[in-house]
């Protein structure tokens, strides 16, 4: 083996192909292929962009073997700073057929590593999959981010949640629930019960956009030094992100007043198997300053609601939004986002355990954005 | 096989693989310690290039074979890097 990772251009396309057949024809998931194209066809690297993806492949005397995404992003740090900052994503190895390839996936990775020291990986699939192991195990500073879920249709997710119905005495008692009602009242009782004690809030007022504008940027400007982390949520990342061309995503511009106060982006997510045919909506990214995350959120989920969808989920990290989260009466479930910061990125974070409670990670800066939606 | 590198990469292998560094001889390999796997190579990997500031290629790392392979292929970077 002579294994070269160098940048995916057009001319590796075709091996590409027969990698993922071979991917395919030994077993491989079926959502387990890499990038047909060697253009990124999502954040393409125009000149001057600080926010593009990037291929690469690895290559074994023509034949490819494996390869990774690398996002550059600029993001905040808990100096107050902005870099450039990598995330890794969509690794696959032929390893996972074929176990002559087994160090594929560590030569993929130490590439990326080499290529841009500060690296992080979020969501994974959660603590049992090979690379959150591999990266516990290199001692990157990790995290599982908070899931948080709304029932707006009980009878519907009580039928459909597939996830939950695990054995046949768990269908019956989902069934019988659905059926009687006993399942809607027992969420219903528990969201009313959330909004009595929730903290009262000034009134506000949600206006849908077509595309964001420069009243993004002194939102971000003024709220930044409430987050110790956070990718740049300026005018020019949402447009690049969220263009006004996609009409997969809502934009939500909340207000009180004269004065903005946040904003938030919810989609309505593809089909996926554990939520059967239920329709799933997803608060996908947000920016308020910490005393407005719960207005920001209300709005986010009024508009899902309006919608049609039986379901609303988020991930979220910063504890202040997770705490609106909860008082809006978002029940809080296991979490398979993952968060992993390589070692010199860690250094950064430190004192890890103590700035990830103000770090502002959600959906869209993992491996939520295009593919669920 | 310059002792001191050896001695440096003995200490290394020790560290990582949590096996007493007298134990660690030039023959030890994968085959012969159960914690080294391909996590705890790429971990060998990454301290060697931190304590001797050098970059290796997956070739490289493929050579690596046994400590006495690590310390070859240490010394020819080292060497190469001078040159």
């Amino acid at each position: 083996m002579s294994i070269v990772i160098q940048p995916y251009r057009p001319e590796h396309e075709s091996a590409v192909q027969e990698f993922n057949t071979r991917l395919k024809n030994g077993g491989a998931a079926s959502d387990l292929v890499f990038y047909r194209y060697a253009m990124p066809r999502w954040l393409p690297q125009v000149e001057d962009s600080h926010l593009y993806n990037e291929y690469f492949v690895a290559v074994d005397d023509g034949v490819v073997r494996g390869g990774y995404a690398l996002k550059h992003q600029n993001f905040l740090l808990p100096d107050g700073s902005i870099r450039s900052i990598g995330y890794y994503h969509h690794p696959l190895s032929e390893g996972i057929v074929n176990n002559s390839y087994a160090v594929i996936g560590s030569f993929l990775l130490k590439d990326a590593m080499n290529r841009v020291p500060l690296l992080y990986c979020l969501g994974m699939g959660g603590y049992d999959n090979p690379l959150p192991k591999m990266l516990v195990r290199l001692g990157w500073s990790h995290c599982a981010f908070p899931f948080y879920f709304k029932v707006v249709n009980p009878s519907r997710f009580l039928r459909e949640m597939q996830v939950l119905r695990t054995s046949p005495s768990r269908k019956l008692v989902m069934d019988f629930a659905a059926l009687t009602g006993s399942g809607w009242a027992a969420l219903k009782t528990f969201e009313i019960a959330k909004k009595l004690w929730s903290p009262r809030t000034r009134e506000s007022s949600v206006q849908e956009v077509e595309d964001f504008a420069e009243w993004v940027d002194s939102l971000w400007q003024k709220s930044r030094s409430e987050y110790t982390v956070s990718a740049v949520r300026d005018c020019e990342t949402l447009r690049l992100l969220y263009p006004a061309s996609d009409k997969h995503f809502t934009r939500l511009r909340i207000s009180r007043g004269t004065e903005d106060i946040g904003w938030a982006v919810v989609g309505e997510r593809r089909k996926d198997a554990k939520y059967g045919s239920m329709r799933v909506g997803s608060i996908v990214d947000c920016w308020a300053s910490p005393e407005n995350t719960l207005p920001v959120i209300r709005a986010a989920s009024d508009a899902l609601k309006q919608n049609g969808v039986d379901l609303i989920v988020s991930n979220q990290s910063h504890r202040d939004w997770c705490n609106a989260f909860e008082n809006l009466g978002f029940i809080k479930a296991d979490s398979n986002f993952i968060f992993a910061a390589s070692k010199k990125l860690g250094a950064l974070l430190e004192p890890f355990e103590e700035k990830k409670m103000r770090m502002h990670f959600t959906r869209a800066d993992g491996d939520g954005l295009p593919r669920n939606f | 096989m310059t002792p001191n590198i050896f001695e440096q990469i003995r200490n290394i292998a020790s560290d990582l693989f949590s096996i007493p560094v007298e134990r660690i001889t030039a023959e030890t390999s994968p085959e012969n310690v159960e914690a080294w796997d391909s996590t705890q190579h790429l971990n060998l990997v990454l301290a060697l290039e931190e304590k001797y500031d050098f970059q290796l290629s997956p070739e490289e790392m493929e050579k690596m074979r046994n400590i006495g392979e690590v310390v070859k292929v240490v010394e020819n970077k080292i060497q190469a890097v001078k040159n």
